[in-house]
């Protein structure tokens, strides 16, 4: 039984994942904590070690086509082992959107907004993610058309406006990075901008031609992976070793803009930025969190959880997190390990399943 | 109080929105599982509202993952 009668089409899948890797542009700015100069290496190496669990993430939606991730875990672990498993996913999607959200309004709240409580923007900006799911996921895909443009424009132009403040001898000494913080960045990078793109397989069945979307999940990610390099270079470009010690990179980069003294003060565009591209991000994991709910149960709509769920997404933002650097630590030493448990179990999943030699 | 007052306009609000064609199109499930969540999230903002202090869930997974699973930088 289908739950959403809206069908996507591969092009749209393709920007769809291309923005929800873009979402974390500006979250991943914490990584320049651990790698200093050289994060644009770990970006690189963050993106080859994650397709090859992309590839299994596609892998497992080629076997079972038609079907989400909470199908098939049904198929594969039974009965009652599966609804343990499908419990735990949706904890996962339900408490990254509200992780998200706080890191939207310790933003605004930090840099355009100190006098406005923090729930004000949370339950605004909720809102509007909670309009969008209910009018289900054609409208949000053929928004993310307009916004992955959007954003890709403004990386561009923040780049070209910042050429002649970039000093290319701040990326020097080239490889200075132990071991272990290499590690620790590689971990960092594949967990949270681009494995998190397992939510996918609870979208995947909405594609019209499920063949292809191996192709358009790959280059998604790349697009996206390429946003975050270019944004990431010119933070450390423009900024040098200062870049460690800011919470939010990009805002301070852009900041620098003075051209003539005409075109200044544009750090607005960066803040669009976080909008759209956090907008894209929250719906999605809002969405997933909700059609998981809806099918774990057995629902036959899934349009009356949307207020509930987002109410409780709003309350989960607000008392998860109360300053920036407190979601900047947890976000360097335990979501790596919070985030890996859920994205590698799908690899377990493909194993059982070769196993069991399902499906018949 | 007025934060109070406001949560449970909204809430009632919430609930005046969805409920009537949940019950026209005897969906029961669906009213069952939305009670469910509709009172969690009540209870969870009501608690927020009157300054109850609850504990984050970072703390839990930080304590989860730190201290009791040695995994962390």
């Amino acid at each position: 039984m289908r739950l959403e009668r809206g069908i996507i089409s591969s092009s749209q899948l393709m920007f769809l994942v291309a923005g929800y890797v873009q979402g974390s542009v500006m979250v991943v700015g914490y990584t320049n904590m651990v790698t200093k100069q050289n994060t644009w290496l770990v970006v690189l190496s963050g993106l080859a070690a994650s397709i090859p669990l992309v590839l299994v993430y596609v892998a497992l939606a080629n076997k079972f086509p038609g079907k989400d991730l909470i199908q098939i875990n049904r198929i594969v672990y039974g009965p009652y082992l599966s609804k343990l498993v499908s419990a735990s996913y949706i904890w996962f999607f339900c408490s990254i959107a509200g992780f998200m959200l706080s890191y939207v309004g310790q933003i605004i709240k930090n840099y355009l907004m100190p006098e406005t409580p923090k729930f004000i923007i949370c339950i605004v900006f909720a809102f509007i993610c909670a309009w969008a799911v209910r009018n289900g996921i054609e409208v949000l895909a053929r928004t993310s058309v307009i916004f992955v443009m959007i954003i890709i424009f403004v990386i561009l132009i923040t780049f070209v406006l910042l050429l002649k403040d970039m000093e290319l001898t701040n990326f020097l000494p080239f490889f200075d990075l132990s071991l272990k913080d290499f590690i620790q960045g590689t971990h960092i990078m594949m967990t949270l901008p681009f494995c998190q793109i397992m939510i996918f397989l609870m979208l995947i069945p909405y594609v019209n031609k499920g063949v292809e979307a191996k192709k358009s999940v790959i280059l998604g990610l790349i697009i996206g992976g390429g946003s975050i390099l270019a944004d990431t270079v010119r933070n450390t470009a423009v900024l040098g070793i200062t870049s460690t010690i800011m919470g939010s990179p990009s805002i301070e980069s852009v900041r620098l803009i003075d051209l003539a003294e005409i075109i200044t003060r544009l750090e607005m565009l960066v803040i669009t930025l976080l909008l759209i591209a956090m907008f894209i991000k929250v719906t999605v994991m809002y969405y997933g969190t909700i059609i998981g709910i809806a099918r774990l149960f057995n629902l036959r709509s899934y349009r009356p959880l949307v207020l509930p769920i987002g109410s409780i997404i709003v309350s989960l933002s607000i008392l998860s997190f109360d300053y920036l650097n407190q979601n900047t630590d947890f976000g360097v030493k335990i979501a790596p390990f919070f985030t890996i448990m859920f994205e590698f179990s799908p690899v377990i999943t493909l194993l059982v399943a070769k196993i069991r030699k399902l499906p018949e | 109080m007025t934060v109070i007052f406001l949560l449970t306009i909204t809430f009632i609000a919430i609930g005046l929105f969805e409920v009537p064609a949940l019950v026209k199109n005897k969906h029961w499930r669906e009213l069952t599982v939305f009670s469910v969540f509709f009172v969690l999230a009540f209870v969870l903002a009501l608690l927020q509202a009157s300054d109850v202090k609850i504990p984050s869930p970072v703390r839990g997974l930080e304590y989860f993952f730190g201290e009791i699973l040695k995994l962390s930088y």
